[in-house]
């Protein structure tokens, strides 16, 4: 019983810090996605490094989403765990990056 | 039908197959039980694995045949916007259901029937997921339209070029 409740806690950090990580990972890959259209030599150093900027730009954001969550989870990062204010943040993140993109090409 | 033409049929396939899996996701944790915890870790698997194959065979379409062919076609058509907008905000758009997807199977390890703030993110995400998928699903159709209209166009200009309007 014991062991199967620390079992469920470690799971539980660990979906909570990548849950963290996948909220700051999609506000990343709208912003690069800016950042590279509005800077060429960005776009030319990310084409540079795999043959195709979308590339980068994908093994980048799956990157990032690892790592932030290994480092989230070593710092018992969100302190509260998996929490309701954790599932608006990664929704929130998800609808306002889709929709600032939109607006992103609709204007630029 | 070439290599070409597989691989671009393959990638809104596995989109549409990865969409699919993660409405089943949605609906078993609606109703989530200690005897559906199993199934709906499959199917959240089932959802990551779809998505990142997604990502291969669309990765391999764009990034070698989209630019020298599509793009290049709509870019003479009536309807470049079809590119500008719905080609790039999709590119990027994608990888945003992708991430959710990758994220998913770490929230249904957790026991969904008695956590509910881990149900409710399962809900959001796995519904996110399919909202953005139809989207892109819905861009990739637009685009496919845009290409087709541009060949329309230069098929009419062959055949009576008056009907087109500006080129007399």
């Amino acid at each position: 019983m014991e062991s199967q409740m620390s079992k469920n806690t470690r799971e539980e950090r660990m979906a909570a810090a990548f849950g963290l990580s996948a909220a700051i990972t999609v506000v990343f890959n709208v912003v690069l996605a800016f950042i590279k259209d509005s800077y060429p030599p960005l776009n030319a150093f990310m084409t540079s490094l795999t043959g195709h900027h979308w590339r980068t730009h994908g093994l980048a954001d799956v990157i990032l989403f690892v790592l932030l969550g290994f480092l989230f989870m070593a710092q018992n990062k969100p302190a509260d765990g998996m929490t309701n204010k954790l599932v608006i943040n990664v929704t929130a993140a998800t609808i306002g990056a889709g929709a600032l993109l939109s607006l992103w090409f609709v204007f630029f | 039908m070439s290599t070409q033409d597989i691989i671009l049929f393959l990638h809104p396939t596995f989109g549409v197959l990865g969409v699919l899996a993660a409405l089943w996701v949605f609906v078993e944790t609606l109703n989530a039980t200690p005897a559906t915890q199993r199934r709906i870790w499959r199917a959240s698997l089932i959802t990551t694995g779809m998505f990142a194959l997604t990502w291969f065979f669309a990765g391999w379409f764009y990034t070698l045949y989209y630019h020298s062919g599509d793009q290049a076609i709509i870019g003479k058509g009536p309807v470049p916007w079809t590119h500008s907008f719905f080609m790039e905000t999709k590119e990027h758009l994608f990888f945003i259901p992708l991430i959710l997807a990758f994220y998913l199977p770490f929230v249904t390890r957790l026991e969904l029937s008695v956590n509910k703030a881990a149900r409710n993110m399962v809900l959001a995400i796995t519904a996110l997921i399919v909202l953005d998928g139809l989207a892109i699903e819905g861009a990739g159709a637009i685009i496919n339209w845009g290409a087709k209209t541009s060949l329309a166009q230069t098929v009419q200009m062959t055949t009576n070029p008056t009907t087109i309007k500006g080129a007399e």
